[in-house]
């Protein structure tokens, strides 16, 4: 029932603006060759709804605005100009603020900074960006980092300081950041001591193998599970080589900490990388991956160092945040093809350097299979439920009258909040497949593990509160009340064709399908043509309540 | 007269043993599963995620076994002094002692009502120390990873990667006996689960306050609000393009259908004068109870209920955070009890519990890592109370269970565990090896704590 046609073309359109930039890139490091290359056809121009489709991977919401500039622009030159845009930060605002009554208030400010950057940042890549990071090397406000919102407002600001950067650099930020030490208990790690039965702990070292960079299991380039000689998939480690690591990530703590146990520490310590305290490390030898093992007597610095590295040269990482990333940019179910490819930029950006996550961004947005085929019925995702609220808030100018956002229950409500996951584990499962369909063709829908009845009823609420309620026209908002302005939709109450156009042109890049239509069209004759209020909220609930709306092509 | 059917011939004909025989082929799939049944009963699952550290949690009492554990645990031991003394029926006296924070649970257990079942976890089949490192038998994969142990023990499938949990076999296997019920046999106040994950029936999530109602809905025709609902449900009814926008509308579809039912049901059963702990378990197993006062109003006959809470991963400061969540468990376990004998109903309730793993012996400092067998509480008016089930072993570092820093190997399966339950819950024996399916490698089918 949808209009697909579209889809050939726009492939068609990526594809180019790829080549392109290969050619140009070869052009760019081949130096002396006097083959100039054929100069690329002239693409087609970028339709709206094909830029709605990009901006929805590529931003925290589409939106008519930067649909336009993305048309005049073209893909690589928006990709170039958002690369190079200055980064938009949390933790300089939320040291602004006046010392509250207790730490855990401020939360509420670093969602609030999160809505304002993430709503309004002219960095949008990045933001979009970082908040898939956040999704992939989780810390949450939720747990033992409730009482350090500076150190979980600092991490994110790593992960989108590194969003463009290089993945080892990102690794090791990530490892010495205090938020990630006290999240996951690296923090105050200590070398054993064998008559107390202490060793050490083995949390980070775990985690950061399973979720943040090699997985359970060797794999493919293209994403693939490697099977062994016995058709069993080939664990990545073992116990032995989390120990090893363990023992690698002993002796830091928190910076300017009184002791090595000391929890008592200045709020700078909560954004300032984490200290060695060279007694507190392991100085035997350590076990690490593909039978690497780091010598006796290394200093904490060297071992980080070599550790690091050692995941970094893991040929599951490529493969690895290939699949990860695309699941958060375009596409739930990449085919190996596609992660091939973007795998292949993360072990070579074509200038010869591993971990290039700008390039990886490039190649996922601008891969052909980035744009679903008519012919698929698995491309695209889901949206991320924060995400369907932030492009409403996007595409109506969403704002209070404190100029706050400071909607800290989102995840309560939206079952997703920023670094509000329940667990490291993030909130779905990059693995999950619903029974049914989906399962049976064994393909997964990340997302849908969230979208039980309870969670989609409360965002169906909140959207309904949002739109009849929270809009520019009721007179009794508070002042941090999050509000939607519905005036140029109430201006075309009384022409139901033409209001459905406008709210389709804002939300769905002008494509809405003929049942939406239709069953709106039905409310609105039902409603009298002079509530305008109730008329333009009506249209705006029964499309981002739509199935159509949740889908991300 | 009552004529021979197809289901009652195959069971008076043996066919039983046959399909026990044959792994993977449920008995209940081609005879017809048991029920309708006569009577009401219900599962409730508390899951703690994250790993609880159960050998905190029952603690052995005699002299030699509490220095063995001292001394394996040190600066995570618990005092003796402060252990609550218990004396399973099974044993000489008080052998064993729970948290000091768990007094609830010591007084169910002392009055038949709850039991333990120790050093439990997902297994394959039986596994020695030696058999362990030599490889000799199949284990389940990515041992001491969360998730991966979660999933076995909701799968039971060991190494077989598995899309559907006990749970859900069990709601599959009756699913026919039950189709009068009003709402699905399985559901879950805590999310999305594997163990209630089901090839033919589909679980019903709702909050930790029952189902939300839709706003701006009304199922009464003639008004607006009753028009918004239909024109919703034909959006959601629709036929759509790509797999993910269909399985989205079936979520609201399953939602807008569920929600007006229960929500009604939960308003029509009587109060209870019961209080419950206001903490998440607390609100879940309140919930529950009142879903289970309003059983008849919903036609239901088999039940599985999925709670849970968390915070229980305590790689650091665990003897601080230790007796909030023992307590907090022990709490709440023990008024949902006390809920289901106000309604009369306690001796077909059964509440139990699972984690991801047990948590090392052996300390990192100020807490504990990821292991494997812990034990496991189980409490109702159907359990065969005041005693312990399995074996629990020697808590010594480099003993007979250690593979290393004190994990334990279980020395009985999950598989077991689920079995015994979901026998009592009316799964014949034929089906039981489809809802564990690695049962058949132990010897011993049911554990004996539930009463016949």
């Amino acid at each position: 029932m949808h209009t697909r046609g579209r889809g050939k073309t726009m492939m068609k359109n990526r594809l180019i603006t790829l080549l392109a930039s290969i050619l140009l890139g070869a052009a760019g490091c081949g130096g002396g060759s006097s083959d100039t290359p054929a100069p690329p056809p002239a693409p087609p121009p970028i339709t709206k709804a094909e830029a709605f489709q990009f901006l929805n991977q590529a931003s925290f919401g589409a939106t008519e605005a930067e649909a336009d500039r993305l048309i005049g622009m073209r893909y690589d030159a928006w990709i170039d100009a958002q690369l190079r845009a200055p980064t938009s930060r949390q933790l300089p605002h939320m040291l602004s603020l006046p010392p509250p009554q207790f730490m855990g208030q401020l939360h509420v400010d670093r969602v609030d900074i999160w809505f304002r950057n993430s709503l309004l940042g002219e960095d949008q890549l990045r933001q979009r960006v970082a908040f898939a990071l956040s999704e992939i090397m989780v810390v949450s406000q939720l747990g033992a980092l409730q009482g350090r919102p500076f150190a979980v407002a600092d991490y994110y600001d790593l992960l989108a300081r590194n969003a463009f950067g290089n993945y080892r650099d990102l690794i090791e930020e990530v490892t010495l950041h205090p938020a990630m030490g006290v999240y996951l208990s690296m923090l105050g790690n200590e070398r054993p001591n064998p008559t107390l039965n202490i060793r050490p702990d083995e949390n980070y070292a775990r985690e950061l193998m399973q979720l943040f960079s090699i997985g359970l299991v060797e794999l493919n380039i293209d994403g693939t599970v490697r099977l062994g000689a016995d058709n069993q998939p080939v664990p990545t480690y073992d116990q032995e080589i989390i120990e090893g690591f363990a023992h690698v990530f002993t002796g830091w703590t928190w910076a300017n900490s009184p002791t090595f146990g000391s929890d008592r520490v200045p709020v700078t310590s909560q954004y300032t990388p984490m200290e060695l305290w060279p007694d507190y490390h392991d100085t035997g030898p350590k076990q690490l991956l593909n039978g690497v093992v780091l010598p006796a007597g290394q200093s904490g610095t060297q071992d980080l160092a070599d550790a690091l590295d050692n995941i970094f040269n893991h040929p599951n990482v490529g493969p690895f945040m290939a699949i990860r990333l695309i699941q958060r940019l375009t596409t739930s179910n990449p085919s190996p093809a596609y992660v091939r490819r973007v795998a292949e930029v993360f072990n070579n950006n074509g200038n010869g350097v591993r971990g290039d996550l700008g390039a990886v961004v490039r190649a996922i947005l601008l891969d052909p299979e980035a744009v679903p085929s008519p012919a698929s019925d698995v491309d695209g995702k889901l949206k991320e439920p924060l995400l369907r609220l932030t492009q409403l808030f996007r595409a109506y100018d969403a704002t209070s009258n404190s100029g706050r956002y400071p909607l800290a229950a989102a995840y309560i409500i939206f079952g997703q909040g920023p670094l509000q996951s329940p667990s490291v584990f993030n909130f779905f499962s990059p693995f999950y497949a619903p029974p049914g369909e989906i399962r049976d063709a064994e393909m997964v829908a990340p997302e849908l593990e969230i979208a039980t009845e309870y969670q989609n009823t409360f965002i169906t609420n909140y959207m309904l509160l949002q739109t009849f309620g929270l809009n520019h026209t009721n007179p009794d908002l508070q002042d941090d009340d999050i509000f939607i302005d519905i005036q140029e939709e109430m201006d075309l109450a009384t022409d139901i064709n033409g209001l459905i156009d406008r709210v389709a042109g804002k939300l769905l890049g002008g494509e809405i399908s003929d049942t939406l239509r239709t069953e709106i069209a039905g409310m609105l004759e039902r409603l009298p043509e002079t509530d305008a209020t109730l008329r333009a909220a009506e249209t705006i609930y029964l499309i981002v309540t739509s199935p159509e709306y949740a889908y991300q092509r | 007269m009552k004529t021979l059917n197809r289901r009652d011939f195959l069971r008076t004909s043996g066919a039983a043993a046959l399909f026990a025989a044959t792994p993977g082929l449920a008995y209940s799939q081609v005879v017809g599963g048991p029920g309708p049944f006569t009577d009401y009963k219900a599962l409730v699952c508390v899951f703690l995620f994250g790993g609880n550290d159960s050998y905190n949690m029952l603690v052995p009492y005699t002299t030699a076994e509490y220095n063995a554990y001292a001394a394996s645990r040190q600066n995570l031991a618990l005092l003796h002094t402060d252990l609550l003394p218990i004396a399973p029926a099974s044993s000489a006296g008080e052998d064993f002692g729970l948290h000091p924070a768990m007094a609830a649970t010591q007084s169910l257990f002392n009055a038949g009502n709850a039991a333990f079942v120790t050093n439990v976890g997902p297994l394959v089949e039986p596994t020695t120390r030696d058999q362990y490192f030599n490889g000799s038998v199949t284990l389940p994969p990515q041992l001491f990873s969360h998730n991966d142990q979660q999933d076995q023990w909701a799968s039971l499938r060991g190494n077989v990667p598995s899309k559907t949990g006990w749970a859900g076999r069990i709601a599959d296997l009756i699913r026919s006996g039950v189709a009068e019920q009003q709402m699905a046999t399985n559901a879950s106040l805590f999310g999305t689960n594997l163990f209630q994950s089901a090839d033919e029936t589909v679980a019903y999530v709702m909050g930790p306050n029952g189902p939300l109602q839709f706003e701006g809905f009304s199922t009464t025709p003639g008004g607006i609000l009753y028009e918004q609902r239909q024109a919703f449900l034909r959006i959601v009814n629709e036929t759509y393009d790509s797999i993910y926008e269909r399985g989205f509308a079936e979520v609201q579809r399953r939602a807008i259908d569920a929600a007006d039912t229960v929500s009604a049901a939960i308003e029509n059963a009587p109060p209870l004068s019961t209080a419950f702990p206001q903490s998440q378990l607390g609100t879940q197993l309140q919930t529950v109870a009142r879903l289970i006062a309003s059983r008849d109003d919903l036609q239901m006959q088999r039940q599985v209920f999925f709670v849970a809470t968390g915070g229980f991963d305590s790689h650091d400061d665990q003897n601080e955070n230790q007796p909030g969540l023992l307590g907090g468990v022990s709490d709440a376990i023990a008024a949902f009890y006390d809920a289901t004998v106000e309604l009369g109903i306690q001796d077909s309730v059964t509440t139990f519990t699972q984690s991801d793993f047990g948590r090392t012996l052996t300390s990192n400092g100020d807490g504990t890592d990821h292991a494997w067998g812990g034990n496991q509480l189980v409490v109702g008016g159907a359990v065969a109370g005041g005693d312990l089930y399995g074996s629990y072993p020697l808590l010594e570092i480099g003993g007979p269970e250690d593979v290393g820093g004190g994990r334990m190997i279980p020395s009985t399966s999950a598989d077991q565990y689920a079995a015994t339950l979901a026998r009592w819950f009316g799964i014949p024996d034929a089906d039981l090896d489809v809802v564990a399916p690695n049962l058949g490698n132990f010897a011993q089918r049911d554990l004996g704590f539930m009463l016949p």
